[in-house]
């Protein structure tokens, strides 16, 4: 009852309580969020897996008929966890002959980031040797996961 | 974009300035203090203006708390930091304006977005306003080179 509680904390602003407690229903719910779905990786849908996304990012110069799998990833200069994923990412490659890695910054590119409908940061798109998008994930994957998913795609067969 | 090698920081600092942001936000929105809040938007101007090196709650951290946790064991960039000092100080100017301006819902709203800002770094170490900056930059004229 939040009257109630105004009642009992006097002097306190009531308007102040309520917000306090949504802010608090609001954080616990992204931190519940963040902790299961942030940078998982999202399987293409159907209609985009040939054709749009895969075009867009052979115009920035991706060429995924080059490595099993490629990853790109757009990052900007604000944005922490862009660097950790870089830097996963490289050392990746360095133990994957498989694997390519594009590392786009978004800020140059705004274009493609509009008709990629990439909205955070780092947003990373995985492409197969044929160019077909087989997924996409925003936000820092979790170390473990993304090993797996490259791993999936090029490890075995090298 | 700065070009230079970018400077960092400990990042044991930016989270236990959110803590503080956090702590002294929701006693803002308890007493409803157009001037605690003015206090705080000033200490993310001075973040966002000076960098970490001056702000407050980062010296307090670098004088206070570091000596007794040890050497860092992690750094980073403090360019994303020093933009989310920047979007807390739009957030929390705008709490001042409503609270010292008389529309105390604006200032509690207002304050209660920053807070959540602030709480989620500090408890996940999130960074919504740097999340933030991809969208603003979005929605600019594109202006190709």
């Amino acid at each position: 009852m939040p009257i109630g509680t105004v009642g009992l904390v006097r002097g306190m602003s009531g308007t102040g309580l309520a917000v306090l407690a949504v802010a608090l229903v609001l954080t616990a719910a992204a931190s519940w969020w963040l902790r299961t779905r942030d940078g998982r990786l999202r399987t293409a849908q159907e209609e985009e897996g040939v054709g749009g996304p895969t075009a867009v990012l052979e115009g920035l110069g991706v060429r995924p008929a080059d490595a099993d799998l490629t990853v790109v990833q757009f990052s900007t200069a604000f944005c922490g966890p862009c660097r950790t994923t870089r830097a996963r990412l490289q050392h990746l490659q360095a133990t994957r002959p498989g694997l390519a890695y594009v590392h786009v910054d978004a800020e140059s590119h705004l274009e493609a980031v509009r008709e990629l409908d990439v909205r955070r940061t780092p947003t990373l798109f995985y492409l197969d040797r044929e160019g077909r998008l087989l997924g996409r994930s925003s936000g820092a994957p979790r170390p473990e996961e993304l090993t797996a998913v490259v791993d999936a795609h090029t490890g075995a067969r090298s | 974009m700065s070009q230079s090698p970018a400077r960092t920081v400990d990042v044991r600092g930016p989270r236990f300035a959110a803590w503080v942001t956090s702590a002294v936000l929701a006693v803002v929105l308890l007493t409803a203090s157009g001037w605690l809040a003015a206090v705080q938007a000033a200490v993310f101007a001075v973040g966002a203006a000076a960098g970490l090196r001056s702000a407050p709650y980062a010296v307090l951290f670098r004088t206070l708390v570091a000596p007794r946790l040890g050497p860092a064991r992690e750094r980073e960039p403090e360019a994303p930091v020093r933009f989310a000092q920047f979007v807390g100080l739009v957030f929390a100017g705008v709490g001042v304006a409503g609270y010292l301006l008389g529309v105390p819902v604006l200032g509690a709203v207002a304050t209660g977005l920053a807070l959540v800002a602030a709480l989620l770094n500090a408890a996940t170490g999130f960074c919504l306003g740097c999340e933030l900056y991809l969208t603003v930059r979005r929605v600019r004229p594109v202006r190709t080179a």
